[in-house]
């Protein structure tokens, strides 16, 4: 019985040393990954800006006409087409249909 | 038994340790009781460091969350003079990486100073390869930068924030109680060789960013006035030139470009009539675009009709021992016929049917000499005296645009009443404040600010103001396919030398809004001392028609014959 004692208490004091060196080496893991988070967030941001800057209607005009050789469209070039049975609502459209009337002038075009 | 001599030596050992003590007793006094408040503030000050943290500031972004502004960390270099034994050495490492002149940082770093910046906000490339070279007494911590992605884009509006993050100019300074991030102050401590301790847990503790702002601002309509303004002003050599673009129905401002642009990015080298924003700081005699105002006046008070007949006296008119012309020799003409051709006579002869008190509630109603209370800096109230003020002639000289100062931000706003059925909106441009996690905080809804004039007058305005740009002045306008309403103006300017109307400068303006029967914008363009032939018919008018249908292909608005087409399919 005392046997039994002696080595649960040693099992015991094993898994007390056992938890507490885990706990200091789970800090160090949740240290790194917070760092890791820090850096990454930094390059998230970094991108974004990149991203934006890219993105920027100014840029994307200047590829388009000095890069792909592509010109605004003139007056009377662009034609709204609605589905049949669709009246133009006189209110501002949804996205959805700007994004349906745009889609079917693009097709129209191809045609 | 001891010795006389002994007993003397022993007192004078005790007498000596005595004074010891009482000296040391002294100084302790000294230093424990009598110095110590200021002994202890000394001794705080060396193991002690107060550090001011802050958040990262908000981001701003445009209607579609398209960003238009954000913090990035980049890295600032530090000194620390007391910890360097060679100050020249240092400074030969570092004058390439940092493009600093070496006598600049040797200077810098043999002050008797324990910290300084010796730059701030560098690209991240310069502090990694700081990093590589591992000075002793050089330091690298990341401070947020503001960036302006977009360029000059809104540049105006956006404003800009300093080098310590506080908004300086436009929405950064409206908005910056809501941008900045949370300040917080920690005391750190120091040891022997006055390195920082950070205390553990402070990267928990940091402190929250700024609340972001969406924009009613659209970034396509943005860039596309941007860029039709810019060719504008540089093709009539114009000395600057504003353009805004309202929803009329909610006050939402969609576009507010002002020329010449600059970079929010490198302001440094600027000076403020560069940043400032033309479209609510400036005022200008309006012209003949004040005109639909009088006019509209007249319909809602009945004075006249829109075939109301009214003589034009051969392009001459006594007021006040002055003469008043008009461009053509115009006879009888209809009420209507007076706005569409820009009648001076025609106008100065309603507004004198209307009478001063009359006028000048209208000019009131319809905003003018008040501020629009737009969430923008800097905004003012532009000039309307009270008729107790007026001259013989100002009657007749207000209804023509003249004797009173009007913003762009203004008139336009009087536009977007006529387009809104006669209702005033409040113009704003900011639609949402969200904290850090995306919860919103605060949510702007359009606010009518009051009914100015009825809905038939502002139905019969319609229809005159399209007549301006069908039969009128404002035929450059014109969009194929829909129908636009709008007025011309142009306006003397007055010489500052002589204080008198300039013969050779102008503002030319034309304003206006379109679909007429179902706006979606009302819009301003206004050109400021044009080269050449200044009529706003000629240099504002064709800068709207460009603008409008370049917006209005964007946001899919259908042209008259679109309906023609929906309904021809449908019948197959």
């Amino acid at each position: 019985m005392k046997m039994v004692t002696i080595v649960a208490g040693v099992l015991l004091v094993f898994v007390f040393v056992w938890e507490r060196v885990d706990v200091v080496r789970l800090g160090y893991e949740i240290e790194g990954l917070k760092t890791r988070k820090v850096l990454l967030e930094r390059e998230r941001d970094q991108l974004q800006v990149k991203f934006s800057a890219l993105t920027a209607p100014e840029r994307i005009a200047k590829v388009a006409t000095e890069k792909l050789g592509l010109v605004p469209a003139q007056q009377g070039q662009v034609l709204m087409v609605h589905l049949p049975g669709e009246v133009p609502s006189p209110l501002p459209p949804s996205v959805e249909q700007v994004r349906l009337a745009r889609h079917d002038s693009i097709r129209k075009e191809s045609e | 038994m001891t010795s006389h001599p002994s007993r003397v030596r022993r007192y004078v050992v005790l007498l000596l340790l005595l004074c010891g003590f009482g000296a040391v007793l002294f100084r302790l006094v000294t230093l424990q009781v009598l110095q110590a408040a200021e002994l202890t503030a000394k001794a705080d000050r060396q193991h002690q460091k107060t550090v001011s943290f802050e958040g990262a500031r908000g981001t701003v972004s445009d209607r579609h969350g398209k960003v238009l502004a954000m913090n990035v960390e980049v890295p600032s270099v530090f000194g620390v003079p007391t910890s360097l034994e060679s100050p020249s050495t240092v400074a030969r490492h570092l004058s390439p990486v940092l493009q600093i002149r070496s006598d600049e940082i040797v200077r810098k770093l043999r002050q008797d100073k324990s910290f300084v910046w010796l730059a701030r906000k560098v690209q991240p490339e310069q502090g990694h390869r700081l990093a590589q070279l591992s000075l002793d007494g050089i330091g690298v911590v990341m401070e947020g930068q503001r960036f302006y992605p977009k360029g000059p884009l809104l540049a105006h509006v956006l404003g800009f924030s300093g080098i310590d993050g506080q908004g300086l100019e436009g929405l950064e300074r409206r908005y910056d109680l809501h941008l900045h991030g949370e300040k917080r102050v920690t005391v750190l401590q120091r040891d022997a060789l006055g390195r920082t301790v950070f205390p553990k847990g402070l990267a928990e503790q940091a402190p929250a960013p700024g609340h972001s702002l969406t924009l009613t601002v659209d970034e396509v309509i943005q860039y596309i006035a941007e860029k039709e303004l810019e060719g504008a002003v540089s093709h009539s050599r114009a000395k600057s030139g504003t353009i805004i673009v309202m929803e009329p129905q909610s006050g939402a401002i969609l576009a507010m470009a002002v020329s010449p642009r600059f970079d929010p990015n490198v302001v440094a080298a600027l000076t403020p009539d560069r940043w400032r924003n033309r479209a609510l700081t400036d005022t200008y005699e309006p012209g003949s675009t004040m005109k639909m105002i009088v006019a509209a006046a007249a319909l809602e008070e009945k004075v006249m009709a829109p075939d109301s007949m009214v003589f034009g006296e051969n392009g001459q008119m006594v007021v006040a021992n002055t003469t008043i012309h008009d461009h053509d020799k115009l006879g009888w003409m209809t009420f209507s016929e007076v706005i569409q051709k820009s009648s001076n006579i025609g106008a100065a002869k309603t507004g004198m049917a209307l009478g001063e008190q009359r006028l000048y509630r209208y000019l009131q109603a319809f905003g003018f000499g008040q501020r629009t209370e737009i969430d923008l800096p800097g905004e003012v109230s532009g000039l309307l005296k009270s008729p107790k003020d007026w001259g013989r002639r100002s009657l007749a000289s207000i209804s023509m645009g003249q004797e009173v100062g009007v913003t762009p931000l203004q008139m336009v706003s009087a536009m977007a009443t006529l387009a809104n059925g006669g209702v005033m909106m409040k113009p704003y441009v900011v639609s949402e404040v969200r904290d850090q996690k995306g919860r919103l905080l605060k949510e702007v809804r359009p606010q009518v600010r009051r009914r100015v004039v009825s809905q038939d007058t502002a139905r019969t305005m319609t229809t005159i103001l399209e007549g301006v740009v069908t039969n009128g002045t404002g035929t450059k306008a014109a969009i194929s396919g829909f129908r636009v309403a709008g007025k011309t103006g142009t306006a003397q300017k007055i010489d500052s030398r002589t204080g008198a109307y300039s013969p050779t400068q102008f503002v030319g303006s034309f304003v206006g809004y379109v679909p007429a029967e179902s706006p979606r914008l009302a819009m301003i363009v206004i050109l400021d001392e044009p080269q050449g032939e200044a009529w706003g018919g000629v240099v504002a008018a064709p800068v709207f028609r460009r603008v409008g249908e370049q917006v209005l292909n964007y946001l899919g608005v259908s042209r008259e014959n679109t309906v023609k087409i929906a309904l021809a399919m449908k019948d197959h």
